[in-house]
């Protein structure tokens, strides 16, 4: 029934769509057509894909990347093949693979929506409300662990894990009730086959998923452009932002970009003082304690399980190392014009507010990796900063991209929250700010 | 999942935690309990203290219900943080900053906190003056020693108008502390002419060959039999110094001149422990009955001299330049009630290392502190 | 264009540089060199001399005068203390420097007959002078890396700090992938940024005198370690 509902949608949005289609941007403005969660439908995501990925031999090692080091991060046996990347496409936008057919991949991961959904946590099954930011599903073949605490180490092993999570798409931990949706299909068993040379099985889900988000390379952009000898590329703003990157930003220290690695991160984990904005790790650390030490706090023991804040801790659930504690993933850098908001909790609306935080040095706390301190980056210097950051989106986003520019510019000119000129001049240093605090808060 | 070349502790890590939670679904309030105990468990077994964020549980220090079985206590300490004015160099302040932060945060507050020397860089009284001022953010009391960063742009005035005495000795809980000022330099200055500013900043160097090696003295050498002489031999003994008291690397001063005497003083007691600054580096030795341990710096780490590490030391990694703080840190020591000494050096951004005396005395191989992955050459 | 001065001329013809009259010659800042693993500036490039890069704009050098008159000062950096050089030996005699090959193996043997009548034909006589003047820029570079202000650091920190007797310092491994840097570094581009981030200072342009005397002293300290290039 649930997929008459979506056959339903398939036919009013037909028109639609080419409506969506023939304007010149590839996230065309179309409020109307949401559906559950906030979503765009997913036949719209669908034609718009199809619209960004044409004349792109998607199973190709991408232009400009080094194809020897490109096939390295395939992992063995699940080798990138037409049949495998369709049949990832159609999982992609596949609702049965939810508890109550309302959620599928392309949910918090919306082509329309910066192939993420632009708010600061994603929704799942019964509207519930999860943690973390939803990262975007393109260029993800250069990440060497997924999720924002690297909990998974393929792309293809991340797909099939939010299926099972009880507040995304909520379905039981049983291979057989995962599949159960699609298994007799007839186009799905015809797909598996060719693909795998299987019947419909939960592995081959996440292996197919894999295949196709690892095919979603959107790397042309105007600052590769540039640095490939196109003089006019990118302003002067973001020239000189490509140098304060490099040099006083110290961004080039995490955010690595390279030929052979374009999109930015490291992939290593780092704590930058995010989650310690709104997150006492002591106090924290101490609620843990007491509840999973002691029977008489069963409210906390609730409280900390099903909301799971432990989540905040970062990298330390994974390792179980206290120096991760606090830490992510550094963040990829492409698109990044049209992947806010930012950060792993999504606190951060603007770019502006991501260079104002690393301009002061972060927020101090005790597990704040050493190489965040205060930049002592003029005003000037931070849009310009910003202005490199925003040339570093897919000349297939353009449209897209100076929207959010010309929006992120007008909320920072409203409100700069993160931004701390006392701290980021050094006048202040940011443990005496942060020995102030702790003072208040002990008062 | 076990086809994918990269399967690791996260894949791992994920199986566990997916089948924690399905199991949170099905369970009611007892079961839950057992399997967050479970997974509490399992987190402290890998070595971290799920939840207390105490750096390190030190061997012997529980018994099987989690009681502290060993009375002992526990002490802290930051060494080395070569402080400008803070309008110079704001980085050192930071870090001696998020040092005080670091052992007012621990939930087991030590005895005392250690100030293992070289509060200063240059030796100004503006410089100890700020470091004055935040070490006086300590919750526990403070012990300090001086280093030679402290000492010759004025030969110890301010130091001593602020701290008292360089040389001091007390007993705590059966054993005797005693500090030492172990930083003494022959006169190279007076035939060289040189002001205040240029004797301080040729002791500040480490490789330059103007400078005199460090020494105890023999007026301290004879202050510290002394202070020694009413301790019976099985008596614990802790001696804190600021250069190593065994000789090391005559080029950079990881030296002291008179140690091989210094140790004779020192060889009759069954327990000595000396704890050393200037080194800012791992570094672990035992000369017949003495146990040595040097401290990390807040400032910044030293490589290892192309000579002369003891072989019982094993290094730390290599440091990473792009972060400021790596390779240092702070750190503590736990005095068993045997009077044996296991320590902590606690890496910014690393996991903490723990060097047992099981493994510095006793060489309990299976003690050893885990090797760098990043060797030093 | 500064116009060059007798030693310039000298010491330009005498390195066989070709004068460039309308180009500067500059070293590539961070955020150049990495355009120029990407290809940009490929167009523009002329490759002058080895390891030289002329570019026709966009040079970031703070001093213009300095990168126009590039090989002069590449040239003639053993002559920035001018006659009296007694510091040289200071410098030696304060800080353990390596010492420099011998050269023995190429001194004539009295007596024999080598190969040429110039060239070969060495004498110990010949093997001090390089000494002296290899030891020269050597000992300037020892300077520089034991100041702070001689560096142009800002917040007191120098080379030696960290670094004793150049230990860490790894020169023979460059050229290498620094990964905090996200490219392939030269050790003068690890040396700036160090410069620019642990010490607060401005960037030196490649061929500074104070850049070149300072990789002169970290190779002449890190003589007899095996040459790796790459090696982490």
């Amino acid at each position: 029934m649930k997929n008459t509902t979506l056959k339903r949608w398939r036919n009013v949005v037909a028109a639609l769509v080419v409506g969506a289609l023939s304007a010149s941007s590839a996230f065309a403005q179309d409020a109307a057509l949401k559906s559950e969660h906030g979503a765009t439908p997913e036949p719209i995501q669908e034609a718009v894909l199809d619209k960004l990925l044409e004349g792109v031999d998607v199973c190709a090692p991408p232009k400009g990347v080094d194809e020897e080091y490109w096939a390295s991060l395939i992992p063995e046996g699940n080798e990138i093949t037409p049949e495998r990347f369709a049949l990832g496409k159609k999982l992609y936008f596949e609702r049965r693979l939810s508890s109550d057919g309302t959620v599928s991949c392309a949910t918090c991961h919306d082509i329309k929506r910066g192939f993420g959904d632009a708010r600061a946590t994603s929704e799942g099954v019964g509207d519930q409300i999860g943690n973390r930011n939803a990262p975007p599903t393109f260029n993800v073949t250069f990440l060497h662990t997924m999720f924002w605490d690297g909990r998974s180490p393929t792309v293809e092993h991340q797909a099939m894990q939010p299926i099972v999570n009880p507040i995304e798409m909520g379905m039981p931990l049983d291979p057989e009730k995962i599949i159960a949706g699609i298994k007799d299909d007839p186009e799905y068993k015809a797909m598996f086959q060719a693909a795998y040379g299987r019947d419909v099985n939960y592995p081959d889900v996440g292996n197919a998923l894999g295949v196709f988000e690892r095919c979603l390379v959107f790397l042309d952009n105007p600052f590769f452009r540039y640095m490939n000898g196109d003089e006019d590329a990118i302003s002067q703003d973001a020239k000189e932002g490509w140098k304060i990157f490099n040099n006083q930003g110290r961004c080039a220290s995490c955010h690595q970009i390279s030929p052979s690695n374009p999109v930015g991160s490291n992939n290593k984990f780092h704590n930058i003082g995010v989650a310690a904005h709104n997150q006492d790790f002591e106090t924290m650390a101490a609620r843990a304690l007491a509840a999973l030490e002691s029977d008489a706090s069963e409210a906390a023991v609730d409280e900390l399980a099903l909301n799971s804040d432990l989540s905040e801790l970062g990298r330390f659930i994974v390792t179980k190392n206290p120096t991760d504690i606090g830490a992510y993933r550094t963040s990829p850098l492409t698109n990044v014009g049209v992947s806010g908001p930012y950060m792993h909790d999504g606190s951060m609306e603007t770019l502006w507010d991501v260079v104002d935080h690393y301009n002061k040095g972060g927020v101090p706390n005790r597990y704040l990796d050493g190489g965040i301190e205060p930049l002592n980056l003029t005003d000037r210097q931070v849009d310009q900063l910003v202005a490199f950051l925003f040339s570093l989106t897919d000349v297939r986003f353009a449209d897209e991209n100076a929207k959010e520019f010309a929006k992120q510019r007008s909320a920072a000119a409203k409100s700069r929250p993160e931004r701390d000129v006392e701290v980021s001049t050094r006048r202040v240093l940011s443990f005496e700010k942060f020995d102030a605090t702790a003072a208040k808060k002990g008062e | 999942m076990s086809r994918y070349r990269r399967e690791n502790l996260e894949t791992q890590v994920e199986r566990e935690r997916t089948e924690f939670f399905a199991a949170l679904n099905n369970l009611d309030r007892r079961s839950f309990l057992k399997v967050a105990a479970a997974s509490c468990a399992a987190a402290t077994a890998a070595g971290a203290t799920f939840g207390s964020f105490q750096p390190l549980r030190f061997v012997g220090a529980q018994d099987a219900a989690g009681n502290a079985s060993n009375a002992g206590f526990k002490v802290a300490y930051i060494s080395d943080s070569h402080l400008y004015v803070k309008e110079k160099n704001d980085r050192f302040a930071n870090a001696l900053m998020r040092a005080v932060d670091d052992v007012n945060a621990m939930e087991e507050q030590p005895d005392f906190v250690f100030y293992g020397g070289d509060l200063a860089q240059l030796g100004r009284p503006e410089e100890l003056q700020l470091g004055y001022d935040i070490l006086k953010e300590l919750k526990a009391p403070l012990k300090i020693m001086v280093g030679e960063h402290d000492w010759y742009y004025d030969m110890g005035e301010k130091w001593k108008s602020l701290f008292g005495e360089p040389q001091w000795s007390f007993d705590h809980k059966g054993v005797r502390f005693v500090c030492l000022m172990s930083v003494l330099e022959e006169d190279f200055w007076t035939e060289r002419k040189m002001t205040p500013a240029e004797r301080m900043s040729t002791v500040a160097g480490l490789d330059n060959r103007v400078q005199r090696p460090f020494q105890v003295g023999e007026a301290s050498r004879k202050w510290l039999e002394e202070t020694l002489a009413d301790c019976p031999d099985d008596k614990p003994i802790v001696v804190f110094s600021h250069s190593p008291l065994y000789q090391l690397y005559k080029d950079w001063n990881f030296w002291t001149e008179d140690a091989e005497e210094v140790q004779a003083i020192l060889s009759r007691f069954e327990k000595v422990t000396v704890i050393h600054g200037h080194t800012h580096q791992l570094l672990t030795n035992q000369i017949d009955n003495i146990s040595f341990h040097g401290l990390l710096s807040t400032a910044w780490p030293w490589p290892y001299a192309p000579q002369g590490t003891p072989e019982l030391t094993v290094p730390m990694n290599r440091s990473d330049p792009f972060n400021a703080m790596d390779g240092c840190g702070d750190g503590e020591f736990r005095v068993s009630a045997e009077g044996l000494v296991d320590k902590v050096y606690n890496i910014w951004n690393r996991k903490p290392i723990l060097v047992p005396a099981a493994y510095v005395r006793d060489g309990d191989e299976s003690q050893m502190p885990p090797r760098p992955n990043i060797p030093n050459y | 264009m500064k116009k060059l001065d007798w030693k310039s001329f000298l010491f330009g013809a005498a390195l066989g540089v070709a004068p460039i009259a309308t180009v500067a010659v500059v070293s590539l800042t961070s955020s150049e060199a990495t355009a120029q693993l990407w290809g940009r500036f490929r167009s523009q490039a002329v490759v002058a001399a080895p390891g030289q890069v002329v570019v026709c704009s966009e040079t970031s050098v703070d001093d213009g005068a300095k990168s126009e008159n590039a090989e002069f000062v590449a040239s003639s950096t053993q002559w920035t203390r001018g006659f009296d050089d007694s510091w040289v030996a200071e410098e030696l005699e304060r800080h353990p420097i390596k010492k420099i090959d011998d050269n023995k193996t190429v001194w004539n043997i009295k007596g024999s007959q080598k190969e040429g009548h110039t060239y070969g034909n060495y004498t110990e006589a010949d093997a001090l002078l390089w000494k002296k003047e290899t030891e020269r820029l050597v000992a300037e570079g020892s300077l520089i890396f034991h100041s702070a202000d001689l560096l142009g650091s800002k917040n007191g920190v120098s080379c030696d700090m960290c670094h004793p007797d150049a230990e860490g310092t790894h020169a023979e491994t460059y050229p290498k992938y620094q990964v905090q840097l996200g490219r392939v570094a030269l050790l003068r581009d690890m040396s700036n940024w160090c410069l620019t981030q642990p010490c607060r200072g401005e960037a030196m342009s490649g061929d500074d005198p104070r850049m070149r005397a300072l990789e002169a002293y970290m190779h002449a300290m890190r003589s007899g370690k095996p040459m790796k290039y790459g090696k982490h």
